[in-house]
C-alpha cells in the first residue's frame, strides 16, 4: 500500500518533520508559574487516610464494672478523618519494654470525628486492654492508625434491613452504626440484638435508649437475669425471627468466638447466602502449647538487623512487640495485609483459617506476622512502621 | 541493632511501580548498586491485588499487551526473559480481543485476536470494510517494523533510512487515528468498532496519534493478550524477588520526600519522609515530574525550562474502578466476554467530552476474569472489575462527608449501565464490593488528582515526539530520569515496563560515561 493524506506525499513527510519542533515549542511555552504544591483530590486522600495519627486521651469513664470508654482527640491535626461506621482503629503505645498495639472498634460517630472526638469502648480482657483499663490516664499520648476495616455497611451489597448482633463489648461498632444511621450518613434500617449477662453489663444503655427514640430498634437479651422489657436467654434464630424476617436481611455480628459459633449453628437451617452474614474479625491469640520452645528471630528493617527471641506459641508480631520493635500492624487477624513482610528463612505455621495472604504471597514467600507462628529459628524482612 | 548498609547507592529508584521495578533490575544487571524506595508496603503500584472474603481481586490489569506465546514472544515477554522473570510467573492467554457495546448506535460486537479473523469479523459486521481494514493492518505492520528499527538504534534513527524503508510510517506519522482512517476510506461503522481500544490510551481518536494507536492495536491483535494466573501481584513480586536475587535493596513504607542537590544543582541524595537520607547521584523517578520538579527538588535547582515544560503538560484520566465478587458463575449470570468496552457514544471525541464530568460519564472498560481463567474465584462465583476515567479534575469537588455516598453513586451507575446493555443481573448477586476513586489512586500511588494515565498523549505531546525527544527531555535535569506512566512511553502496563527498561539502561549508560 501507499499511504497518502495530502495531494503530494512529500507534504505528509514534511508534516512529520514538524512534530518535534512543535512539541519543543509547546514545552517552552508552558507557564512560568510555580508548579502546584497541592491537588484537591490528594488533599482529600490525606484527610481520609492520614496513615498514623498522634492522639491524646482526654476522658475516661466507666461503662460497666469491667469496661471503660476512652475519648481521644488528635494532636497532629484538628479533626479525625470521616470514616464508615463499624470501622476500627489500632491504638499503640509503649508498655514497659514492649511496643504494643491493638485494634478497637470505634464507638463514636463519623460526624463526631470531624469535631475531633473519637471514642473506644474497651473491655478489660487482655494485656493491652488491661493496661488501658487500669493504668492509662487522661493526658496520655498514643499513636493511632487511621480508621480501617471492611466491617461496615455496603450500600450496593447489603439488604436495607440490617440485623446487628452484639455480644458483650462487641456493642461498640454498632453504637457508631446506629448514630451514623440517625445522622443520615447511612441509609439502612437497623435492628440491634444486644446480649449481656445481666442489666449491669449492658454498656451504653442510655445512649442506645436515646437512639431508639430516633429510629434504632434495640432488643436487649440477658442470659443470667430475668427482667421486664428484656428478652431472656441467648440470641437464637427463633428469638430474632420474632422481630424480623431473617431471610431478607444482612447480618452484622460482633462478639466473642463462642457467639459466632452459636449463631453459625442457629442460622444454618436458613441456608443463607455467604453474603448475608458479615462478622467482625477477632485478634489472633497465642497457641495453646505447653512448654513452648523459644527460637531466634532475625528481623531486618531497612538496613537495621536485630535478633530477638520468639516463642513458638506467640505470633512473630508479638515477638517483635515484646522486643520493642515497631513492626507495622493493624487488624491482628490476618486479613488487612498491613503487616505484609518478606520471609527469608525458617519454618512457620499460619493460624488456622486466618491465612489472608494473596496467592502470589504464598508463592514468593511473603507472610503476615500477625498470624504467623515460628517453628524454627527464622529470618524476616519487615517494613518500618510508618 | 547493627547497621548493615552504608546508605549510599549508585542509583535510587523512587517508586516500586511497573517502571521502577523494571528500572531497578536493569541497573543491577548493569552492575551498579540500587535501592528501590516505595511508600506503600507492597511492590507494583497499580499492579497489585487485594482480598475481600472469598475473592482475590486484580487491582488494575485488564490484559498484558505485546506478550505473545513462549514460541513467538512479543516485546514484553522478550523483556521479561531478559530481566529473568518470565519463568517466575504462570501466564494465561486471553481468549478474545474485546466486546464493544455503544449505547447510541447499538453496537454489540465481539472481536477476535488474529489479523485474518479480525478482518473477517469486521467484514461480517460491516460489509465492504475488508479493503480498508487490510490496508490498516499493513500500515500498522510498517509502524511496528519502524519502531523495532528505532529501538534497535536506541532512538537515533537515520531519517533517510526511515524515509526509504518506512515511507508510510513517516507519511502517516503526524496524523490522528481518525485522519488516517479517513484517508483509508474506512466505512464509519468499521472505524467505530476498530476505535474501541481508545480508552486504553485515554485520548479520543481525533487527537490520538495514529502511530500510538496503530502500534498498540497491531500488538494486541497479532500477539494476543496474556494475564498472570495470580493477578498482577504475581508479576510485581516476581520482579521484586529478582531485584533481591541481584543484590538490590527494597524498602517499603519509605516515601521519598526530597531530592537533595549540591550548589551546582547536582543530585547528592534522597531524603525520606522520616528524615533518613540516602546518598546517591542518580535517581530514577517512577512518579510524576509534577511532584519531582514541584515538590521534591529544591526550587532553586529547577530551571525555568523545567518549570515551563512541566506546566505545559496536561494530566490524563483520573481513575475510578469498581470490583465485584458475585455469588453466581459468569455462565449463570449470562456474562459472556472477558473484556467489555461500553460507551455512551461511538464518537470518541464526543465521549471524551462527556467524560470530563462525573455526572455525564457512563463509560466502562469491564473485565470478567473468569471468562479468561475460570478458576480465579471459587466454583459458583465470578469476579468482575469495572474501570472508567474522568477527563478533568471534577472529582476534586467531592467533599469529605459526601465521599462514600459519591463513590456508591458512581458505582451504582456502573452496575446499572452494564445490566442495561447486557441484560445480566448483577445487583442481586454482589457478595463483595470494593470501589476505588481518584482519591484512592491518589492515596496509594500519590499521583496528582488521582490520574492513572500520566500525561495526556494528545496532539503535540503524543507518543512519537516524546520518543524522539527522549534525550532532550532527560537534559532537563542530568542525573534524573523518569519511568512509569509519566515517562516517554506513556501509560499502561507494557509501556511502563518498557519505560523502566529504557531509563534503567540509560542510567547505566550515564554511570559508565562518568567513569570515562
Amino acid at each position: 500500500m501507499k499511504f497518502k493524506r495530502q495531494i503530494f506525499g512529500f507534504m505528509d513527510m514534511l508534516r512529520f518533520k514538524k512534530i518535534v519542533p512543535k512539541r519543543r515549542e509547546a514545552l517552552a511555552n508552558g507557564a512560568n508559574t510555580p508548579i502546584p504544591q497541592e491537588y484537591r483530590t490528594n488533599v482529600l486522600a490525606k484527610k481520609l487516610h492520614p496513615g498514623s495519627m498522634e492522639v491524646e486521651l482526654v476522658a475516661i469513664r466507666d461503662l460497666t464494672d469491667r469496661m471503660k470508654e476512652f475519648t481521644f482527640r488528635r494532636v497532629d491535626a484538628d479533626a479525625f478523618p470521616f470514616f464508615r461506621a463499624g470501622q476500627y482503629v489500632s491504638l499503640r503505645t509503649a508498655v514497659g519494654e514492649s511496643l504494643v498495639s491493638r485494634p478497637y472498634s470505634i464507638s463514636s460517630s463519623p460526624r463526631e470525628a470531624l469535631e475531633n472526638k473519637l471514642t473506644l469502648g474497651v473491655e478489660d480482657a487482655g494485656f493491652f486492654s488491661h493496661y488501658l483499663n487500669t493504668q492509662a490516664k487522661v493526658g496520655d499520648r498514643f499513636t493511632m492508625s487511621e480508621p480501617s476495616g471492611e466491617f461496615h455497611y455496603e450500600t450496593l451489597r447489603d439488604a436495607n434491613q440490617i440485623v446487628c448482633v452484639a455480644g458483650g463489648s462487641g456493642i461498640t461498632p454498632f453504637l457508631s452504626m446506629a448514630k451514623s444511621m440517625v445522622d443520615q450518613d447511612e441509609t439502612y434500617d437497623m435492628i440491634l440484638f444486644y446480649g449481656a449477662r445481666d442489666e449491669a453489663h449492658i454498656a451504653y444503655k442510655a445512649e442506645l435508649d436515646a437512639l431508639a427514640q430516633k429510629g434504632l430498634k434495640v432488643v436487649y437479651v440477658l442470659s443470667d437475669e430475668q427482667k421486664p422489657g428484656y428478652e431472656q436467654g441467648f440470641i437464637s434464630a427463633e428469638l430474632m425471627a420474632k422481630y424480623v424476617d431473617l431471610k431478607q436481611v444482612t447480618f452484622f455480628l460482633c462478639g466473642p468466638a463462642a457467639m459466632y459459633a452459636f449463631l453459625e449453628k442457629e442460622l444454618a437451617p436458613l441456608n443463607l447466602p455467604v453474603k448475608a452474614v458479615r462478622k467482625d474479625a477477632t485478634c489472633c491469640l497465642d497457641l495453646p502449647i505447653e512448654n513452648p520452645r523459644t527460637f531466634r528471630l532475625t528481623v531486618r528493617i531497612r538496613d537495621q538487623v536485630s535478633t530477638i527471641d520468639a516463642k513458638e506459641n506467640e505470633t512473630l508480631l508479638t515477638a517483635m512487640e515484646r522486643a520493642g520493635i515497631p513492626a507495622p500492624n493493624k487488624c491482628r487477624a490476618g486479613g488487612c495485609g498491613y503487616c505484609h513482610s518478606k520471609w527469608i528463612s525458617g519454618d512457620y505455621q499460619v493460624a488456622e483459617k486466618r491465612d489472608g495472604r494473596r496467592e502470589a504471597d504464598r508463592k514468593f514467600g511473603c507472610i503476615h506476622p500477625c498470624v504467623t507462628y515460628p517453628m524454627s529459628d527464622m529470618e524476616i524482612d519487615v517494613p518500618p512502621s510508618e | 541493632m547493627e547497621n548493615k548498609g552504608t546508605r549510599q547507592y549508585d542509583v535510587v529508584v523512587i517508586g516500586a511501580g511497573n517502571g521502577g521495578l523494571t528500572a531497578a533490575i536493569r541497573v543491577l544487571q548493569g552492575g551498579y548498586s540500587c535501592l528501590l524506595l516505595e511508600k506503600h508496603n507492597l511492590p507494583g503500584g497499580f499492579a497489585t491485588s487485594f482480598k475481600r472474603g472469598r475473592f482475590e481481586f486484580e487491582a488494575s490489569l485488564h490484559e498484558l499487551n505485546d506478550f505473545g506465546s513462549a514460541e513467538a514472544p512479543g516485546d514484553i515477554r522478550t523483556l521479561f526473559r531478559d530481566l529473568g522473570v518470565e519463568d517466575k510467573v504462570d501466564w494465561i492467554r486471553i481468549p478474545e480481543a474485546y466486546h464493544l457495546i455503544t449505547t447510541d448506535k447499538k453496537y454489540d460486537c465481539e472481536m477476535p485476536f488474529g489479523v485474518e479473523a479480525f478482518i473477517d469479523k469486521m467484514e461480517h459486521y460491516v460489509p465492504g470494510s475488508r479493503k480498508s481494514m487490510t490496508e490498516f493492518f499493513e500500515l500498522c505492520n510498517e509502524v511496528r517494523d519502524a519502531q523495532t528499527y528505532s529501538n534497535s538504534v536506541n532512538g537515533n534513527t537515520d531519517s533517510s533510512y526511515m524515509k526509504s524503508h518506512f515511507p508510510n510510517f513517516v507519511k502517516a506519522g503526524s496524523y490522528s487515528v481518525n485522519e488516517v482512517l479517513d484517508s483509508l476510506k474506512m466505512p464509519q461503522a468499521a472505524r467505530d468498532i476498530l476505535n474501541a481500544y481508545w480508552c486504553y490510551l485515554g485520548v479520543d481518536c481525533d487527537r490520538l496519534s495514529f502511530l500510538h494507536y496503530g502500534s498498540m492495536v497491531i500488538r494486541y491483535i497479532t500477539r494476543d493478550a496474556w494475564m498472570p494466573r495470580m493477578r498482577s501481584h504475581e508479576i510485581s513480586l516476581a520482579l521484586e524477588s529478582r531485584i533481591r536475587e541481584l543484590g538490590g535493596d527494597v524498602w517499603y513504607h519509605s516515601e521519598a520526600s526530597k531530592i537533595h542537590t549540591d550548589a551546582a544543582g547536582k543530585i547528592t541524595g534522597v531524603e525520606l519522609k522520616d528524615g533518613t537520607v540516602i546518598a546517591t547521584h542518580h535517581v530514577i523517578a517512577n512518579c510524576s515530574p509534577h511532584l519531582v520538579f514541584g515538590k521534591m527538588l529544591p526550587a532553586s535547582a529547577v530551571s525555568e525550562q523545567a518549570v515551563r515544560a512541566t506546566n505545559a503538560r496536561e494530566f490524563a484520566g483520573r481513575g475510578f474502578s469498581m470490583f465485584l465478587g458475585l455469588n453466581k458463575s459468569a455462565e449463570e449470570l449470562g456474562i459472556k466476554s472477558h473484556n467489555y468496552f461500553i460507551y455512551d457514544t461511538a464518537d470518541s471525541a464526543k465521549q471524551f467530552d462527556l467524560m470530563r464530568k462525573v455526572d455525564t460519564n457512563h463509560v466502562q472498560a469491564t473485565v470478567c476474569l473468569n471468562n479468561a481463567f475460570p478458576e480465579c474465584s471459587p466454583k459458583g462465583t465470578c469476579m468482575m472489575y469495572f474501570t472508567t476515567m474522568f477527563m478533568s479534575d471534577d472529582w476534586g469537588n467531592v467533599t469529605e462527608t459526601d465521599y462514600f455516598k459519591e463513590k456508591d453513586r458512581v458505582a451504582a451507575d456502573m452496575i446499572q449501565v452494564f445490566e442495561r446493555e447486557t441484560g445480566c443481573n448483577l445487583h442481586d448477586h454482589i457478595e463483595e464490593i470494593c470501589v476505588a476513586s481518584p482519591t484512592t489512586y491518589a492515596r496509594y500511588c500519590g499521583h496528582p488528582e488521582g490520574s492513572i494515565y500520566g500525561y495526556l498523549t494528545a496532539d503535540w505531546d503524543s507518543l512519537m515526539p516524546r520518543l524522539m525527544m527522549m534525550k532532550e527531555d532527560a537534559k532537563l535535569f542530568p542525573g534524573l530520569r523518569f519511568a512509569g506512566g509519566y515517562a516517554m512511553r506513556s501509560s499502561g502496563y507494557s509501556s511502563a515496563y518498557v519505560s523502566g527498561d529504557i531509563s534503567g539502561r540509560q542510567t547505566v549508560g550515564d554511570l559508565k560515561a562518568e567513569v570515562k
